[in-house]
């Protein structure tokens, strides 16, 4: 059986190869992309990785999203009319949606087209809250809307949930008008809207399918499923969908995009492609090889493949650049950090800390262990967001120099261990891959010098999780992605009440900090905000409550026929944006 | 035993005699006690005690200022090496007699009083036989905290089996002969029977077993260590294979190279040792 099953593979392989490069006939354009992992299903409440909330994000779509071409990040209307009204007390949102707008056709809806209304949002977002649906985004809106909780609850103890019983927190005040009450403030709450958790379907279709909805999927957004079913393979295939309202390319954008000529298609009707292929593969160097033969348009490069295709850790091999393909790099919004136990007294000395950060040379790290590309990081909240300051150095930073080194030695014999006398060992945790491990040597190393004795320790993942929650930890090294672009998503993992099992695992509790976050975490985005925050990234960077590492950065190659890619954090929706120059592809083609 | 110094040699004066003649046998014993100094030297800190320390640049290739290359850090890899070869040898050491001990005791008790007893201690090695070593030291690391004596502990734990069958297999044959017959009838009890009888006559077999079990922990310290299960914060040469796992994608091998060889060549010698001492000291294999 094995045998078969083997030589039945290999068949296959042979024949798909030749077929994917023979000449396609299809005259419309068509975009390849792969992912790295399996796609859980099409139902928006379950979508909470980023494999299937991009998925869900092709034919599903949201009140509002990220604009394609603005850095920051900047939310705008997408099913919404425009940006809604917030009342004064930032608790009320009204929100006008699109008219006109049309789900795809499907059965459930017969014959007539089926409009989308505010209705559907009210039924969208109860049933993220449906106890009996386990939906994977319910934290979310956990406690923010008015009256959602306790109808959860309510039907928590009974058999089946009545979408009819009104909730005042969401409710559609007409047809094309959509009212949010919030039980507290929570200015983040927009954010919420653009994640695909709350995006629309219809309760026809819902019904209609029952388990299956999850296989069918049926939204207003720009591509839909072919043949009307999504089925587990390695390949998912969409096609433009032809009903889609007339939604535009961006005409405005960041300069640095305008320089870059991605503003050339504005104006035209999204999307720009007539099919859309998307190849789970789920191995870095068959994804890699893939990409170099042109069958996929754009990749993240493989670690391990990083050295050969950026020989000098700055431009693109020669052999690259001649085939046409570009590198783009983009900050990602994150930070690396070595965070401290701040339960154990040892820790509470701010000299001990500040020694520690001013020990570690974080150039040197950059170097080793991020191809040098890295960004330094002088606080917590990561460049890209308000609440970054440009140009700030924090004076605990340290880049190797002997001054600094001095400096640590001094300021760890005013912490009273001079020399490290005194000091117990401080054991380092980190997950067992050979990275972690070697960032914890390095972290053990930069502390012998200036006296201080470290053992670093591997966990499995869980297991570190496990340490962190309990609290059983002295010092580990672990890093944090934004959910949305705004710096209270980072400020937050040191707001003392956050305290683990809170997302604040190091337990550092700071009442001044506590009071200014708190105040500004309920804030209308503002300048006021964002001097706050600022104020708030300013004393993270000289309390020293972590030692920060760095932001990392994405490298992405794309093919030379690709138009209109660049990298995002929050790509769920990108691919109504990219098109592809036909003539281009078939040109460079020959090349590779 | 007194009137040996008439002419007639003794057993281990045979089998050093014929171990000797062997010059592959020789030579691997010569490897191994090289690799005993080169531990007991570094464990002693005059050889390689400062491998922590940054000697040239990241990644340099091995050339003649530095041997055998540099890691990330740029630290010898000849150090880290011979510093793992402190933590093989000891591993090897320490499991070896610590499934020697047990092995012995519970194959002889075993296989010499019989009956009940017997029935107890081999229900009791055919279940511990079967938890997979990884298994227990996952276990023992929850009590000891990860490190080099839970490695001696789950190794030393889970392999005396083979050796207590063998073991237990011996004195069943060997307790009813004449001999012990006659150390019976002149008074000598179960302990005195046990140990200075019987076990002088089985002893080669313990010989044997240790030496193939030494290399039998020091490969599985490697892969503990490359699971990241093992010696914790320094150098093995698991964690080094480990490490190359992403050099090699640079292109960088020496840190793979060396401690694979430095693994291979003493895991090979232990091999061809222990064969060579099976045939020195093996009574039925005499006269081959």
């Amino acid at each position: 059986m094995k045998f078969t099953c083997i030589g039945l593979c290999l068949i296959a392989i042979f024949v798909t190869f030749p077929s994917c490069t023979k000449k396609d006939n299809f005259k419309g354009l068509s975009l390849n992309l792969a992912v790295s992992s399996q796609v859980k299903g099409m139902d928006p409440i379950y979508a909470n990785d980023r494999y299937s909330s991009n998925e869900v994000a092709r034919v599903y779509e949201g009140l509002l999203e990220y604009h394609y071409l603005a850095r920051p990040y900047k939310l705008v209307p997408n099913l919404a009319e425009s940006m809604p009204t917030v009342s004064n007390d930032g608790l009320t949102y009204t929100f006008k949606i699109k008219k006109g707008v049309m789900f795809q056709k499907n059965e459930a809806f017969g014959s007539e087209p089926r409009e989308l209304i505010a209705e559907d949002f009210v039924y969208s977002i109860k049933r993220l809250a449906d106890p009996k649906l386990q939906g994977l985004g319910w934290w979310l809106l956990d406690g923010k809307l008015v009256g959602l909780n306790d109808w959860r609850k309510k039907y928590s103890e009974l058999p089946k949930a009545d979408y009819s019983e009104a909730v005042d927190g969401i409710r559609a005040i007409d047809r094309y008008t959509l009212q949010f009450k919030l039980a507290k403030p929570f200015p983040q709450f927009l954010y919420a809207l653009a994640m695909p958790f709350t995006f629309a379907v219809a309760r026809e279709v819902v019904e209609k399918y029952g388990k299956e909805f999850l296989n069918h999927p049926v939204g207003t957004g720009p591509f839909a499923i072919k043949d009307g079913v999504f089925k587990q393979t390695k390949k998912i295939k969409y096609v433009k969908n032809l009903g889609f309202r007339k939604k535009k390319y961006p005409c405005d954008g960041s300069e640095k995009f305008k320089k870059e000529g991605l503003l050339e298609d504005c104006g035209k009707l999204l999307p720009l492609v007539d099919r859309l292929t998307v190849n789970i593969i789920e191995e870095d160097q068959p994804r890699w090889l893939n990409f170099q033969k042109g069958k996929v348009d754009f990749i993240a490069i493989p670690k391990d493949n990083f050295d050969t295709v950026i020989p000098d850790a700055k431009n693109l091999a020669p052999d690259y650049a001649q085939k046409g393909i570009k590198l783009i790099r983009s900050p990602s919004i994150d930070v690396t950090y070595t965070a401290f136990n701040h339960d154990l007294k040892l820790f509470r000395n701010v000299k001990l800390r500040r020694a520690m950060s001013l020990a570690y040379d974080i150039d040197t790290a950059n170097k080793l262990f991020s191809n040098n590309q890295a960004l330094p990081a002088q606080s917590v909240v990561p460049p890209g967001i308000s609440g970054h300051i440009e140009g700030y150095v924090n004076p605990y930073r340290a880049t190797g120099r002997p001054e600094q080194i001095a400096k640590a030695k001094e300021l760890l014999a005013q912490a009273g261990y001079p020399e490290g006398k005194g000091l117990e060992e401080i054991t380092y945790d980190c997950p067992n891959a050979t990275v972690s491990r070697l960032t914890g040597e390095y972290f053990k190393k930069q502390m012998a010098q200036i006296g201080i004795r470290v053992k670093v320790q591997q966990n499995p993942w869980p297991e570190l999780q496990k340490k962190i929650t309990t609290r059983n930890i002295m010092a580990y090294g672990i890093a944090w992605s934004a959910d949305y672009p705004d710096a209270e998503n980072f400020l937050q993992l040191l707001y003392g009440p956050n305290r683990s099992p809170g997302a604040n695992g190091s337990g550092y509790n700071n009442p001044e900090f506590n009071t200014l976050f708190k105040k500004a975490a309920v804030m209308q985005d503002s300048l006021e905000r964002t001097a706050l925050y600022e104020k708030l990234n300013r004393i993270a960077a000289e309390e020293v409550p972590w030692v920060f590492g760095v932001h990392r950065q994405n490298f992405v190659l794309r093919h030379s026929w690709l138009k209109n890619f660049t990298n995002s954090d929050f790509d769920a929706g990108m691919a109504q944006y990219l098109s592809v120059n036909k003539a281009k592809k078939e040109e460079m083609l020959k090349k590779l | 035993m007194k009137n040996e110094a008439q002419k007639s040699k003794s057993l281990w004066y045979h089998a050093w005699e014929s171990l000797v003649s062997d010059k592959m046998a020789v030579t691997c014993l010569i490897i191994v006690l090289a690799y005993f100094l080169l531990a007991i030297l570094s464990s002693l800190g005059l050889v390689a005690s400062d491998y922590a320390k940054e000697i040239g640049p990241s990644y340099a290739p091995p050339s003649s200022e530095y041997l055998f290359g540099l890691d990330i850090f740029g630290r010898s890899v000849l150090a880290k090496t011979i510093k793992g070869t402190e933590v093989a040898m000891s591993v090897g050491l320490v499991t070896g007699i610590i499934s020697m001990i047990i092995g012995v005791f519970l194959g002889a008790v075993a296989g010499y009083f019989g009956g009940k007893i017997d029935e107890v201690i081999v229900w009791f090695y055919t279940t511990f036989n079967s938890i997979p070593y990884i298994m227990l030291l996952v276990a023992i690391t929850f009590i000891l905290g990860k490190g080099i004596l839970a490695v001696y502990l789950a190794l030393g734990l889970t392999s005396w089996v083979g050796l207590c069958r063998l073991i237990r297999g011996e004195f069943i044959r060997h307790k009813d002969r004449e001999y012990v017959q006659a150390a019976a009838a002149i008074g000598g009890g179960d302990f005195r029977k046990i140990f200075k009888h019987i076990l002088p006559n089985v002893l080669h077999i313990v010989i044997i077993n240790f030496s193939l079990q030494f290399q039998v922990a020091i490969k599985s310290e490697v892969i503990l260590s490359y699971l990241g299960l093992g010696v914790q914060g320094r150098p093995s040469w698991g964690t080094m294979i480990n490490d190359a796992k992403l050099e090699l994608a640079r292109g960088n091998w020496w840190q793979l190279a060396a401690a694979t060889a430095a693994m291979m060549v003493v895991v090979l010698a232990f091999n061809i040792l222990g064969d060579a001492l099976r045939d020195a000291l093996d009574p039925k294999l005499k006269g081959k």
